[in-house]
Formats: C-alpha cells, structure tokens, sequence
C-alpha cells in the first residue's frame, strides 16, 4: 500500500531523513518508532504531500506522490502532529468543510459528518467551538477528519501525545479498530503503544531506517529481549557506526 | 470549481466568525456614509452659489461630485486591504491549518481562487453600504449610467488589484502583523512613486558637461523611467476611469496588477514542492 525508496529530505545542510525505504501491506498497522527529532515526522510530511523530497520515491496505493499527488490525497487521511484546527468553528461546521473538500457527495456529506462523529464519540460536543473543546476532544476531531471519506490509508503523527491516560486507552483501542479496515501509519515515540497496537515495527533514527521487523520477532513472549532493549539496542548500534 | 467554492466558503464564513469582518464592515460603512454626506453637502452648496466656490456655473454632477466619491472609497479599499487578506494564508501557517489544507485533495488553483474570492466577497459586503448611498443617490438625482457603472467597475477593479497583492505578501509570511504592515508598505509606495514621478520634470535633467553620448543614451531612459513611474499610480488610472472615460490601459493596468501578484501567490505556494 505504502511503498518507500531512498527517500531523502535536506533542510539546509541537515538531513532530516536519509536514503530510507520501507514498505507497508494492505490492512497492515505499522508503528513508526523514535526519538524525538528522528525524522519520522518528515517522512509522513512527505508522504502525504504536505513536503517534498529532495530524492527518492514515495508510493501510496500505486500513485507516486511528487508526480501524482492529488491521487495520493484522495487515498490518505491525516493526523498532523499538533493536531491544527480552525479554533473559530464548531466541530460539526469543520467536519461538514472537509467532507466538502475531500468530495464527498453532496447527498453524502450529512451522513458522513455523523458517520465519523460516531465513530470517534464526539457525538455531545457537535455544536460546540474547537476553540473550547478538551485536549482529548481536539484530538478525536483531528482523528474524524482524517476519517471523512473513508481512505483506505491513514497516516498519524502521534495520535496520543499530550492525552491523559484514559484517553490514551481509548484512542488506542479507536487506532486498532480502524487497523480492520485502514492501513495505519503510525508515528510515536511510547514504546508500550507500539507492543498494544501495531503489528510491525520501523524504528528510525536521526534521519535513518535502522530496524524493522514484526513485532513478535524484536520483544515479547518468544524473543529474549523487551521491546525497550530492542529499540535502545537498534538506536545505539547507529551511534557507535558514526563514533 | 466545487472545491474552490468550498473553500471560499469556509474562508468568507470565518471573516464573520471572528470580529474582523463586523469591524470592517463597521468602520467602512461609517467613513463612506460621512464621506458620502459631507462631500454631497457640499455639493448642493456650490449649487446654490458657484461664484462663491470660483466656478462660473453650476459644475457637472459627476465630475465634482460622484467620480471622487467613488476615487475615495476604491482608495479606502487600498488602505484596509491588507487587514483583509493579512489572514488568507499568514493565518493557516501560523495555526499549522496550511497542514490539513495542504494534504486534502485540493489543488493549489482551488485554494489560492478560493481565498481569492472569498477577500473579494470580503470587500462587497464592505462596501455594500457605499451601493446602498449611491443607489438612492440616483433615484433623485438623474446621474449618467455610463460613469456611474464605470465607476462602480473601477472600484471593483482597484480592490482586485489590492486583494491579489495582499494575498500573496500573506503566503510569505506566518505572521499577520508581518503580513499587513509589508502589504500596507507595497501599496503606498506604489501610490506615492506613482505621484513622485508626476512631480519629475518632463525633460531630462543631463548636465551639459556629459559627454554626447551619455546624454543620447541617459535621456531617452530617463523619459521611459519616469513614463514608468507616472503609470504605476495607483490612483491616477481609477481617476480616469472614474470620469467614465474607458482606456484600455487603465483596465489593463489593474487586471495585470491582480494577474501579476496571483501568478506570485501560486509561484509562492507551490514553492514547497521545488525539491531542494
């Protein structure tokens, strides 16, 4: 579905994102794992269209994104990082613009507003400001307008940060329903999401693919090692090449 | 075009969300209605006694009265275009929106159109209150149509011109402030050098200490530079049109204007695709 080559990002002298390439399978949830700064950021920037690459390829669902990127966005829905909302509308008026833009039919559209609405239970707070609503509340809207128009892949830059622990298990338990029907990309840098949520593991780390495998084979029950030892093992392995 | 009326739609809906388009709306209604009144009193003064206003007699309506009324308020359009287009895109940047705008399903045309027109809605409400002044105006007084329709033209034209500018300095920056005080810059250089080169002697001022050849190449490129700068006023063309006088360059001058800075926006946000 998702399918990277050599991708490579240069802001000034600094490379955000060197020469990675990885693959992600139809219906597939794939955590995206590293440090802050390690550049998964950028990667989900570039493959939703939002930033370019300065070489390699991106392909989502066949389309290539520099080339073909309005096919590319008609197949993504997106979860940006601090979760921007136009604070002065209602949560309902929002999600009726996106359906709007995303082409949903017009016949369609009053359906699908209340399709996501449910789906992410901001069923009471419709009416009310963004503006006005809750961290979690904002956070499940980001998630509902990246759900309008159904698209197949989703892409979500750390859907959990900043949510109490509560919220935290209810956005998860939401990201691994919609693993049924989406492919999910997901970015974060809390391991124990990872071990409940995704299936796959791509650990990136300044700038660089370093590990990635099922998540079955890197921790857990059969693997000696914990998901942690893992992940400071495949970061530090990186240091140590360029001490 | 169903996308770039949705986006238009949402962008004209938050003018109204938030304070800015009632204080807009507010502050033009109340500055043209006393402009309105204050220079048509005027007027019926003249009117009644020209000797006392140094015109031998009555002068011509349109001329004294509603091409500068209409000059003014296509002026105030200039002044207050940057508060409506500091927001168009400085505003998505700041907020992080551009991110969300950026990955929907829109093309560049769509949203910078759709922001476009939805500044152009932006400044027909505000100057719905002038249209209302006018109107009644003409129900009893018998005014010209041709000037009066022109005239109305020419206002629409100068704000096109206004808002185009103001969009693209907006896809420069993330500030608003940034935005509308650059913008402000812009258009009142553009009306001052516009007066400043009217101001120039006609002739070229060459020293007779230049050697001939200096001189045949210096004059001729200081009558074009100051052709250039007498065309750039932004003010000089809409007076003309104004009157009802219809110049093909007048017209193109603000419809080059609009296109000119468009052309930019779209350069300016498209940037973000050059791969660096």
């Amino acid at each position: 579905m998702i399918h990277v080559a050599g991708l490579t990002k240069f802001y000034g002298p600094i490379a955000a994102l060197s020469d990675a390439s990885f693959d992600v399978g139809q219906g597939e949830i794939i955590g995206f794992l590293g440090p802050n700064g390690a550049g998964k950021s950028t990667a989900m920037r570039i493959l939703t269209g939002f930033a370019s690459a300065t070489r390699g390829t991106a392909r989502v669902a066949g389309f290539e994104v520099h080339s073909n990127p309005l096919e590319v966005k008609r197949r993504v829905g997106y979860l940006p990082e601090r979760v921007p909302l136009y604070e002065e509308m209602t949560v309902k008026g929002f999600l009726r613009y996106v359906t709007e833009v995303k082409g949903v039919p017009r016949m369609g559209r009053t359906a699908e507003v209340g399709r996501v609405m449910e789906r992410c239970g901001l069923g009471e707070i419709g009416g009310r400001l963004i503006r006005n609503v809750s961290k979690g509340f904002r956070q499940r809207v980001g998630l509902a307008q990246a759900l309008v128009g159904n698209p197949p892949v989703l892409i979500l830059d750390e859907p959990t940060v900043g949510l109490d622990p509560r919220q935290i298990v209810d956005i998860r338990q939401m990201i691994k329903d919609l693993g049924k029907e989406h492919t999910v990309l997901l970015s974060t840098h809390i391991l124990p999401e990872v071990a409940v949520v995704c299936e796959r593991v791509i650990i990136i780390n300044q700038g660089r693919i370093v590990t990635q495998d099922r998540l079955e084979n890197l921790a857990g029950p059969g693997a000696s090692r914990t998901l942690e030892d893992a992940f400071i093992q495949a970061i530090s392995a990186e240091r140590r090449e360029e001490g | 075009m169903r996308n770039t009326w949705a986006v238009c739609k949402r962008e004209f809906k938050s003018y109204f969300l938030t304070p800015v388009g009632y204080v807009l709306v507010g502050m033009v209604s109340a500055i043209t209605g006393m402009a309105f009144t204050l220079s048509f009193l005027t007027f019926a003064k003249i009117t009644q006694s020209p000797g006392q206003y140094s015109y031998a007699t009555v002068p011509d309506f349109e001329e004294t009265f509603l091409s500068p009324f209409l000059v003014f308020c296509g002026i105030l359009v200039m002044f207050l275009s940057p508060l409506i287009t500091m927001r168009s895109i400085a505003e998505e940047k700041h907020r992080g929106t551009i991110e969300l705008l950026l990955t929907y399903p829109l093309r560049d045309r769509e949203i910078i159109f759709g922001k476009y027109l939805a500044a152009m809605g932006m400044v027909l409400v505000m100057l719905l209150p002038m249209a209302v002044d006018v109107s009644i105006m003409s129900y009893f007084v018998n005014v010209e149509t041709p000037v009066l329709v022109f005239g109305v033209v020419t206002v629409f034209l100068m704000s096109a011109a206004f808002i185009s500018l103001g969009l693209f300095v907006s896809s420069l920056t993330h500030n608003q402030i940034t935005s509308a005080v650059l913008c402000f810059g812009i258009v009142l250089m553009l009306y001052v050098i516009g007066n400043m080169g009217g101001d120039l002697p006609k002739q070229a001022p060459i020293p007779e200490s230049w050697p001939a050849a200096a001189a045949s190449v210096a004059a001729p490129a200081y009558v074009l530079a100051r052709a250039v700068l007498v065309e750039m006023s932004l003010d000089a063309h809409a007076k003309e049109m104004a009157q009802g006088l219809f110049q093909p360059k007048d017209v193109a001058y603000y419809v080059l204007l609009s296109a000119f800075f468009l052309f930019l926006t779209f350069r300016s946000l498209e940037s973000r695709n050059w791969r660096r």
